[in-house]
């Protein structure tokens, strides 16, 4: 099981892309990325979740510890490029309601 | 050193000196587990073996004698790695045990009465995918025989699950009997879990009540996995959904109560999404393998069904669970 | 009079020495040849212990008689930074997974009796015997 993460670092906003399958094996990697992302002050943090088939609910708890942390800075969270099993997963469990989500990306699969 | 063992040694090498026979050395490999058994270590096997050595070819050549000194040196290392397992093997299996005195004491945290009512028929199951489960359930019938179901999963798995369901369980005692309407139910619990849960973990959980007098089933959920409703007279199954957060996330959330008649033959699943995320042969099994699974078995009783499913999805998986598992029946018999 | 050494431990020779020492007294002392080697690896695995992690200290070997027993102390000492969870370090696997030998868990399995004194910033004490059978 392989998560890729690449990050881009723009002046007002960070961009993560995504690949793999998040998951209970894959979520502490996930964290150990985004969690300082979601805490820097004055910038956006933009998870693009394009290359990702699968996301659990460990993995779907770290996108909430990134909610809660960009909030506590201040800042904003938004998702992006969900298929639609992960978009699914997020209105299931109402954290669409909560998280950003921008479908502009993506819709199909 | 044991006499015996010294004795045992010598007569093998003796007789493997004499005819190297295969039979002396079976004896030797026997022989080794009887080592084992006296907790006798490899330097003292090697030590043994000089002595015997020794005894048995005389003037032996002093390099022989010597290089002995080399081996034994090397062999105490293999020697404390070998007492070092044993000892974290003995300590595994006091961790083993203890898990399965706090498997034990999570299990009496889950009602077990047997549900005798003339109008309901019940059916729940509920499998750890390891010893601890991070999946609850209830179920309870109030002084005027209004029931109460709820199927809760908590992310993750193992013993942090295992620790913040017993959580939920508490928080579901401290509920006054008044609050019995669903989403108000699910409103005090996510007060309580909000306080008292980790950033980025949270509960997810389906509640409903059944009101006898009216025929009418209510529930909310807490972006729980929805269920199903089987309308007999069409012989269709509907998505159980009602909008609502997961507990934990937001302190103030509002629920979504949703009703509806349950005419004599109907029934509500409730499951955990351990029954909708086995995966068969690599892939996730769909909603609709589900419902036809039950379908097949509309004519078992809810205990039977939800067995039976278990049963056949375990059998799937080759008896690997990758979640944990809890399915959830409620019939109207008549 | 019981025999007592002192080898002043702040190279890797100075780890030879001590086992040379150990395994000599060892001999005079009356030890077979598996508790001899066995001596020798405790002594060898403090020796190092304190080349790696106080880079200087000492160890003792003595003779030791009582109660009609006879045996062989070891007493290792440095004065290096001490160790801060000692519960941790006696544990099996904590310092052998690492790669880095026998531990501390080795060597009071390799002796018969074993005590450890630690205080942070001041040292490290540990007493080690072994006693004729």
């Amino acid at each position: 099981m392989n998560l890729d993460i690449q990050v881009s670092d723009y002046e007002n906003k960070s961009v993560a892309e995504v690949s793999g399958e998040v998951d209970v094996y894959t979520a502490a990697k996930l964290k150990e990325t985004i969690t300082p992302l979601a805490e820097q002050e004055d910038k956006r943090l933009i998870i693009d979740l394009s290359g990702v088939d699968y996301i659990d609910s460990t993995g779907l708890g770290i996108f909430i510890g990134a909610l809660k942390a960009s909030e506590k800075a201040g800042t904003s969270l938004t998702l992006t490029g969900l298929n639609a099993r992960v978009k699914r997963l997020f209105e299931i469990t109402g954290l669409h309601e909560v998280i950003d989500i921008d479908q502009a990306k993506r819709e199909e699969a | 050193m044991q006499v015996s063992m010294y004795r045992l040694y010598k007569d093998m090498l003796t007789s493997y000196l004499r005819d190297k026979s295969e039979t002396a050395l079976y004896h030797a490999q026997q022989f080794s587990k009887q080592m084992m058994e006296q907790d006798m270590s490899p330097e003292e096997t090697v030590s043994l073996h000089l002595s015997v050595f020794q005894e048995l070819a005389e003037d032996l050549p002093e390099e022989v004698t010597d290089s002995f000194d080399l081996l034994l040196e090397v062999m105490i290392g293999y020697g404390l790695a070998y007492r070092e397992h044993q000892s974290l093997r003995d300590r595994q299996q006091e961790l083993e045990s203890e898990l399965n005195v706090a498997a034990q004491m999570q299990r009496t945290l889950l009602p077990d009465k047997q549900v005798d009512t003339e109008e309901i028929d019940f059916g729940v199951i509920s499998v750890p995918a390891g010893k601890m489960s991070g999946d609850y359930y209830h179920y309870d019938e109030d002084s005027v025989g209004n029931f109460a179901v709820a199927v809760a999963d908590v992310i993750g798995k193992g013993v942090p699950a295992a620790m913040s369901m017993s959580m939920i369980k508490y928080a579901m005692d401290t509920l006054t009997d008044k609050q019995t309407e669903p989403a108000g139910v699910l409103e005090s619990l996510n007060r309580v879990v909000e306080r008292n849960i980790d950033e980025d973990m949270f509960i997810t959980m389906m509640y409903g009540v059944y009101y006898p007098e009216s025929h009418q089933f209510h529930f909310a959920s807490a972006g729980h996995e929805p269920g199903f409703f089987y309308r007999s007279a069409a012989d269709t199954f509907e998505s159980l959904e009602a909008k609502g957060l997961v507990l934990g996330v937001s302190p103030k959330v509002r629920y979504e109560e949703r009703g509806f008649r349950l005419d004599p033959g109907d029934f509500v699943v409730f499951l955990s999404d351990g029954v909708t995320e086995s995966r068969v042969d690599g892939e996730f099994i769909e909603r609709d393998t589900v419902v036809s699974m039950i379908k097949e078995r509309l004519h078992l009783s809810a205990q039977e069904i939800v067995n039976e499913l278990f049963e056949e999805l375990e059998k799937a998986q080759e008896f690997q669970l990758r979640d944990d598992f809890t399915l959830m029946i409620l019939r109207r018999k008549f | 009079m019981q025999v007592q050494t002192h080898v002043d431990i702040n190279s890797e020779w100075g780890i030879v020495a001590a086992r040379q020492a150990g395994r000599k007294l060892a001999r005079e002392v009356g030890f077979g040849s598996v508790d001899q080697a066995r001596i020798t690896t405790a002594i060898s695995e403090l020796a190092r212990n304190i080349y790696l992690y106080a880079d200087q200290g000492q160890i003792k070997i003595e003779e030791v008689a009582e109660g009609g027993k006879r045996g062989m102390k070891i007493i290792a000492s440095d004065q290096g930074p001490g160790i801060k969870d000692l519960r941790r370090v006696m544990e099996d696997g904590f310092t052998t997974s690492g790669g880095l030998g026998a531990g501390l868990p080795g060597v009071k399995r390799l002796m018969d009796d074993f005590a450890i004194e630690s205080e942070l910033n001041q040292g490290t004490v540990i007493t080690a015997v072994k006693w004729l059978r």
